[in-house]
Order: structure tokens, then sequence, then C-alpha cells
């Protein structure tokens, strides 16, 4: 895998009410990521990104909400999702991800 | 805090100002707590979001926002602490603002002068004292009939202070010039609203005459082609009229409002209203001669944030009073035209302000109503003029003011050596006529 595609993979942190509370409680921090990104994709990238070692990924696909418009349905754009938890004693600042 | 004061020139003090960091850190925790139940944040649910998001977004906005809170608090802190006195807005300026070390800020401003008010003891103030003479009254109602006048036509010649009715065109080496023309104008001679020498020349002429008038423009006439360049006026006179005063009669009293009582109530009333006048007129003479005196007296040096406050004033009245209009800026208007006004002022609020400290003096009731009778005399209904006043506290505060400083005066004059200079009635009432 080359360097490049690691930069690609990664599209932001995903910062909610949950994943302040997981960040807090164990160590998992959440990224919205590319649509066809692999978990040791992801994981080699926040490893090398953040400078973190990496417990364990989860992934997952969030479906687009249906809108209904002027013109018919519509469908928003969903997100490919990841999990990834640290392992103990590390930890990760967004403050200059963002 | 630590506070350390720095005198940099007579008036001008700075402060430096050290606050610990322990106490700008939970001012911020403090601020921060406050702006975390009121921001919202994409993804939290309003007074959810966790501190930690809070600080990383909002950290350095609300770290400024503290700072220049503490500087402001901590200035009036220092200031009471070392009990200066500052005159106008200070100038903050932080010096260290790292997080984690002390936080220091400079703040340099001006100070009140420190008064030593010297009484007018020994120095001699000029106050004029007038009466008012049958002759004065003559002369105000001869005034009244001149405004009055009506012009009546008369086949005499005209003389100085006659009105004479005039077709003119003006030409120039034999060449009429644009503006140069007129009909069937009213021109009052002696009135010099025509270039001089204009007016004398038509003295002597009759109705139907047709005269040349030789004038040269002045050098600074407005309009700079014809500065002084010679002209010959081509006047046709349709009419000479002179001028009638108006007869002391029923109906002349009626136009000044005496509608009964014939001439004695005519005159009693413009008695009445020259003695008021007067009595105007030699109190505001009396209370600039007595400030004059004081400000000599009492040489001092005034802050200058306080001047160029005064000149915004003075500039914003000046554009009152020409109508300028909400929008203009009153930034146009030169400020040296206020300097020395503005000094003035200021230099007398300071010492008045500075005699009513040290005498203790409170505006007096029993002034106040005075003045206030005083001025609802010219009224129509004046019970009602007082009762406005008094049922409205600006206004009435007003007047406070004013019979506080005339109480200032008195107390002046009673230490100064007072002369009693005895002027006219005109010399004191319509200065510059």
């Amino acid at each position: 895998m080359n360097q490049e595609r690691l930069f690609k993979v990664l599209l932001g942190p995903h910062m909610t009410e949950k994943a302040a509370v997981l960040a807090d409680a164990k160590n998992q921090y959440v990224f919205k990521v590319a649509a066809d990104a692999t978990k040791p994709e992801i994981k080699k990238a926040v490893e090398q990104l953040f400078d973190v070692k990496v417990d364990a990924v989860r992934v997952l696909n969030t479906n687009g909400k249906t809108r209904r418009t002027l013109h018919g349905l519509g469908r928003r754009n969903g997100f490919r999702k990841a999990y990834v938890s640290l392992v103990e004693g590390q930890a990760i600042d967004f403050a200059d991800a963002e | 805090m630590q506070v350390s004061v720095e005198t940099t020139s007579a008036l001008e003090r700075r402060l430096t100002i050290q606050v610990p960091a322990e106490k700008v850190d939970t001012a911020v925790d403090e601020r921060l707590k406050q702006t975390a139940r009121r921001v919202k944040v994409d993804g939290f649910r309003p007074g959810k979001v966790p501190m930690n998001v809070v600080k990383r977004r909002f950290g350095d906005s609300v770290r400024q926002e503290v700072l220049s809170e503490l500087m402001r608090n901590h200035f009036i802190e220092a200031v009471t602490q070392e009990k200066l006195n500052p005159a106008g807005t200070p100038e903050i300026e932080p010096v260290k603002m790292n997080a984690g070390e002390p936080f220091e800020f400079t703040a340099t401003f001006e100070v009140y002068p420190v008064v030593e008010l010297k009484s007018l003891e020994g120095e001699s103030v000029e106050r004029p004292v007038a009466e008012i003479k049958d002759a004065d009254v003559e002369e105000l109602i001869t005034d009244l009939r001149k405004q009055r006048a009506t012009f009546v036509e008369t086949d005499k010649a005209a003389e100085t202070g006659d009105q004479v009715k005039i077709d003119f065109e003006g030409f120039i080496d034999g060449e009429a010039f644009a503006g140069g023309k007129g009909e069937g104008y009213d021109l009052t001679l002696g009135s010099n609203s025509f270039i001089p020498g204009f007016e004398d020349q038509l003295v002597g002429s009759k109705a139907g005459d047709s005269k040349d008038v030789e004038v040269s423009f002045p050098e600074d006439y407005q309009a700079a082609d014809l500065a002084g360049k010679a002209a010959v006026f081509k006047c046709k006179v349709h009419a000479v009229k002179q001028q009638q005063l108006p007869e002391l009669n029923d109906a002349f009293f009626a136009q000044f409002g005496v509608a009964e009582g014939g001439e004695s109530a005519f005159r009693a009333e413009v008695r009445k209203n020259m003695e008021a006048q007067l009595k105007q007129a030699t109190r505001n003479a009396t209370k600039q001669a007595v400030f004059e005196a004081l400000m000599k007296a009492n040489p001092i040096e005034v802050p200058r944030a306080l001047i160029s406050g005064e000149i915004d004033n003075l500039r914003r009245q000046a554009a009152q009073q020409y109508n300028l209009g909400q929008d203009f800026d009153i930034g146009q208007i030169p400020a040296d035209l206020f300097k020395d006004q503005a000094k003035n002022n200021v230099t007398l609020g300071l010492l008045v302000g500075e005699v009513i400290k040290a005498n203790e003096l409170k505006a007096d009731d029993a002034l106040v109503d005075e003045l206030l009778n005083e001025m609802a005399g010219s009224y129509q209904e004046p019970q009602k003029v007082v009762d406005y006043y008094k049922s409205n506290p600006e206004m009435l505060r007003q007047v406070q003011g004013a019979a506080l400083e005339q109480q200032v005066v008195d107390k002046l004059l009673s230490q100064a050596q007072v002369t009693d200079v005895t002027k006219t009635f005109r010399e004191l009432a319509m200065p510059g006529q």
C-alpha cells in the first residue's frame, strides 16, 4: 500500500456526543473514512498520521437519509465510519488535525 | 495584583499591572463553563457539549475576552488603590499574555490636575452697571418703528435712507456682462447692499431720471473676472420712496402684543422687556469677568484628553447649529477652530468644580425658584412653565446648574475687589451694534 493512499483513507474525525463519550471511556476514536477503506488500511493510516498504536478497528456504512423535496424523493450521501480503539495509554488530540 | 506607577509627564501616568496566572486561568475556566451551556456545536445536543470540545473550539477567543475584561476591572481597581483620578479614557496595552505566565499590561492615561484654588482675594473684577434711562426707551421704540417702516413714493430727490426702484444694466468697456442686469429692483440707499459707491451716486436722483453710475469693483470681489474692473451701470430710476415710520397708535402697539392701555402701557412693556434683557446681560457680563479673573488667578495645566473631548462637543454643537444633519461627520470640522475655546471651557469647568467643592455649594432652592420665575415671565402662562420644569427632572437640573453657577459667581465676587463700571444700556445689552 503506497503512502498516497494513506492520506486518502481518513476523511476527518467524526465529532459527536457519542464519539466524545467513547474517547473518554474506551479510548476509541471515530473517523469518517473513504467508502472503500479497509480495516488494515485505516489502522495503518491512523498509526502513521497520529503517531499512535492502534488496537482494533471496527467499520460500518451509514446510509444517507431520504429527503422529500419539491422535485420528488432525494437521498443524502451516506458515509463509511470507523471506530478505532487505541492501545491503552495512547491518545489523539484533534486540535491540530481538524 | 501588582501595580507600579510611572510618571511620564506632568499629567500623564503609566500603570503597569500584573495579574497572577492562576487568577487568569480560573477566570477563563469559569467563562468556558458558562459558554458550554450556551453554545451549539454540530453533533451535540445543546448544553451537552463536553468541556474539552468547548475548550478546543472557543478557548482562544474566550481567553481574549476574559483578558480584556480583566484589564478593565484591574485597571479600575488599580486606580482606586493608587488613588489616581484619570481624565478621559486610558490607553491599555497588554505586555505579556501567554498562558501559564502572569498576565501583564500597561495603562497610560492622564490624571486630573490637582487644583490648589487661589481665592480671588485682592484680584480686581470689573462689574458692569447700567441703568435704563428714558432716552434708551425712546431709542428702542424708534428702532421698533424703523423695523416696521413702510416706504411711500415721493417726487422729491432721493436721500440716504430712501428706497429707489431702479432698472440697471452694467457695462465693462462698453460691453454688457453676465449678472450685471436687474429690473424693478428696490434698493435702499445707504444699506451697502451694492458695491461701494453705487448707492452714493444715486443720491439726489428723482423718479424718471436716467443716470450712468460709474464704479469700479473692489479688488476682493467674489467674482474673480469682475474684481478690480471699472464698470458703468446705466440706471433708470422708476420711483423714489421715502421711509415713513409708523405712528405710535393702538394698531402699532397691538403688533407687539399690547392690545390695551395705549402708549403708557406700551412704554411700560418695552421697559419691562429691557429690564429683563439688561439683567440677563449684566449677569452674563459679570460672570464672564469673574471667570476670566478666576482663570487668570489659577493657571492650571489641563489634560489633553479632556480638551479633545470638549472639542468634539463643540463640533457637535456647531454641526447642530448649522443644521448639518445626523450623518454629518464631525471630524470634518477642523479641530483647531475650537482648540482655544475648548481649553478655556475645560479649565473653567475644573476651576468652577473646585470652587463648588471648596465652598460646599449646593443649588439653592430659593434661587432656583427665582430663576424659574424669571424665565417663565416671558411666556403666556408662567405658572404652567414653572410646573413643567418642576415635573421634569432633567429640565430642572439645567436650572439648578444655572443657579449653582450664579452662586459660584456670587461667592467669587464676595472675595474679589469689585469695581463698578457704568455702561449704557446699549453697550451692555446689545454688544456689537
